[in-house]
């Protein structure tokens, strides 16, 4: 999951931004409303944090011209105006949740992962995929009661394709979201990924959830028990 | 305005000037009356005289001496008011011991009246001696014997001849110098009321500023008022500025200071220790007491000039902000304002009441929500609203919901939860002098009811 971080103080940029890829997300950062606004643009974003104020043009300001733009991915507000006038305002301007100063790294996790989950239409931090339990909040994978060990880039694959089900994710989608943008990226190393993950959800290649489309990409396939 | 004021107030402008004008105008035109009068009466009496001298001639005319000196009189010297008696006007002629009266005179007693020499004459207005206009003519008359006989003819005329003829003037003149002063002081009120419509256009455009129909006196007014509305509108935009100002430095205040907080959480090792729990509760402390603290000095800068604020649209801002926040979480909110609630202090005031109860009550009930306002005088809109919120959750305890109350109370000794939110509403009701409390509400859950007194 890609996340742009949108935030002037380079202190609380830089701490956030580890706390963030800490928590396994891919972020990309930016000091003011211009840049930001190129970035949510330009690049493949499931999410943004964006500090209400910025140097170049403020933050209510970026919200707007991304909604404009139809860029619909989850904005997340942070604010030192705690006032519910300023709350208000931003929402009004196309945001989805808000998060003032001075905030607990982990609330910023939280709503961070619910914001993700709510966008992809899950209502519960524990997504179910047949027999297999997700649990989005501590990045845990169970099959039954057994626990499935994957890799950081395993889990960011099949966190992606959990948060797009029935849709037909292509290797360069994949490796966008991935990786922030200066990454070295290829997409051989997704067919790697892919490939250790299905071994590991699916060792009897039974269900087989995630299906190759030849040439297109891969789509995860809800089982129909599931809801 | 304060009672003492009142007691104090000045009479009014329209007053005043009715009551000046009225005393100049019964002044003027009583001296006005009275030199017509005195002018009057000295015209009458001159004409009196006249008319007495040309009855002198008409007496002389019918009077003759006989060869011997003995004087005859024409009992009709020609004016009919000589013949009847008691008309008022007499004659007497008299020549040496010879006396003769006009007809008029009869039953009238007239007093003794001394000759004058030949040639002259002599006007007499009336003396407590002789109660009468008095007109002398001396002559002498050549009798054949040789001699002069002296001859003096006197008209009398009784005084009250000239005073009915002034009295009937000056009834005619008073009474058309009242209606000529009551119709300049008709004049003078619809001047009054055309020349201070100004005034009250100017009243009731500023209380259109206060009701916040106007943002400023904009209107074109006479030369003489531009100058009131010149200060009136820089009054307006001065505290307009500085409450800008204001909040602007208190905006930029908690900026600044909430940022370094965050970067003070966030560089926390994730792994609690006694150390990191200390930093925490001290960064803790300082966010409530900027949210507090600023939030008073913000709520404190209530305008003197309030604008109307439209209840229903700014709580349908905040439950749609909600809405969107908690769009996890299954949320009804109700809202139940009449549309034409009109709330007369700071919008952002009204927001932050709102968002932070409404926000509590979707936190901690489970999902279902009730808001109501109402005026606390429905017949004076300006008194204050009163404003209640309920949720469906667990409630809070009769022995907890003192202690919520509590303002001042730190941080960790208050109960946690709705502590923040409710902290912030405590300084709001209390810069506006409201009253708040906490009961059982109808959902089963918390209700919580406020008020807020703008007036």
């Amino acid at each position: 999951m890609r996340i742009l971080l949108v935030e002037d103080d380079v202190d609380l940029q830089t701490s956030l931004a580890e706390i963030l890829r800490a928590a396994g997300y891919a972020v990309d950062v930016s000091g003011d409303g211009i840049e930001g606004l190129f970035y949510g643009e330009e690049y493949a974003l499931d999410l943004a944090i964006i500090d209400l104020g910025l140097p170049g043009m403020s933050g209510l300001e970026l919200i707007r011209k991304l909604r404009e733009r139809e860029r619909r991915f989850p904005i997340l507000i942070l604010t030192a105006r705690a006032e519910w006038q300023d709350k208000v305002e931003g929402l009004e301007s196309g945001a989805d949740d808000y998060l003032t100063k001075p905030f607990h790294p982990e609330e910023l996790k939280a709503r961070v992962g619910a914001l993700l989950r709510r966008s992809a239409g899950h209502a519960k931090p524990v997504v179910e995929l047949g027999s297999l339990k997700i649990d989005l909040v501590s990045q845990r994978v169970f099959n039954g009661e057994q626990e499935i060990e994957l890799t950081t880039y395993e889990y960011k694959v099949f966190e992606y394709l959990l948060m797009h089900p029935d849709e037909v994710v292509t290797k360069s989608v994949l490796s966008e979201h991935m990786y922030e943008e200066d990454a070295d990226r290829d997409s051989n190393v997704i067919e790697v990924f892919v490939g250790r993950l299905r071994k590991k959800i699916d060792p009897q290649g039974v269900t087989n959830p995630i299906e190759t489309l030849r040439g297109r990409g891969y789509r995860l396939n809800r089982p129909l028990q599931s809801d | 305005m304060s009672t003492n004021a009142n007691q104090q107030r000045p009479f009014s402008l329209r007053l005043r000037l009715i009551v000046l004008a009225v005393l100049l105008l019964t002044v003027s035109l009583g001296l006005v009356g009275f030199s017509l009068d005195a002018a009057f009466h000295k015209s009458s009496v001159v004409s009196l005289q006249t008319r007495m001298e040309s009855l002198v001639y008409l007496v002389l005319a019918a009077t003759e001496v006989t060869e011997d000196g003995i004087l005859k009189v024409d009992d009709d010297p020609g004016d009919p008011r000589l013949g009847q008696p008691g008309s008022g006007i007499y004659a007497v002629v008299q020549g040496d011991d010879q006396q003769w009266f006009s007809s008029s005179s009869l039953g009238v007693s007239l007093p003794e009246l001394a000759q004058i020499s030949a040639g002259e004459s002599d006007f007499l207005p009336p003396v407590p001696a002789l109660d009468f206009y008095s007109f002398q003519y001396g002559v002498s008359w050549e009798l054949q014997a040789g001699g002069l006989l002296p001859v003096t003819v006197t008209i009398l005329v009784a005084p009250q001849e000239l005073a009915k003829e002034v009295g009937a003037f000056r009834a005619g003149l008073w009474r058309s110098l009242g209606v000529t002063g009551l119709i300049l002081v008709l004049a003078q009120m619809l001047l009054l009321a055309l020349g201070l419509r100004p005034l009250r256009r100017i009243a009731q455009d500023i209380s259109g500023v206060e009701s916040g129909k106007l943002e400023r006196l904009e209107d074109n007014y006479p030369k003489e008022l531009e100058p009131l509305k010149r200060n009136l509108n820089h009054l307006l935009d001065t505290e307009k500025a500085n409450q800008t100002r204001y909040r602007n430095a208190l905006d930029s205040l908690a900026h600044s200071l909430k940022t370094p907080l965050s970067v003070i959480r966030s560089s926390l090792p994730s792994v609690p220790s006694s150390k990191t729990q200390v930093m925490e509760n001290a960064v803790t402390d300082m966010q409530r007491l900027i949210a507090t603290r600023l939030q008073r000095a913000a709520a404190s800068t209530r305008r003197s000039i309030a604008q109307a604020v439209d209840v229903n649209a700014q709580v349908k801002r905040v439950v749609q902000a909600l809405t969107r926040v908690y769009s996890q979480k299954l949320i009804s909110i109700d809202v139940m304002i009449g549309p034409e609630l009109a709330f007369y202090g700071e919008q952002r005031d009204l927001l932050e009441l709102a968002g932070n109860l409404l926000d509590n009550a979707c936190k901690y009930g489970n999902g279902k929500v009730h808001l109501s306002a109402q005026a606390i005088d429905a017949s004076d809109p300006r008194v204050g609203i009163r404003l209640q919120v309920d949720d469906n959750g667990p409630g809070i305890a009769p022995d907890q919901r003192e202690k919520l109350l509590q303002r001042g109370v730190r941080g960790d000794e208050r109960v946690e939860g709705h502590g923040l939110g409710l902290a912030i509403v405590l300084e709001i009701v209390s810069a506006y002098n409201g009253e708040i409390t906490i009961s059982q509400g109808d959902l089963g859950g918390a209700r919580v009811s406020v008020t807020l007194i703008t007036r």
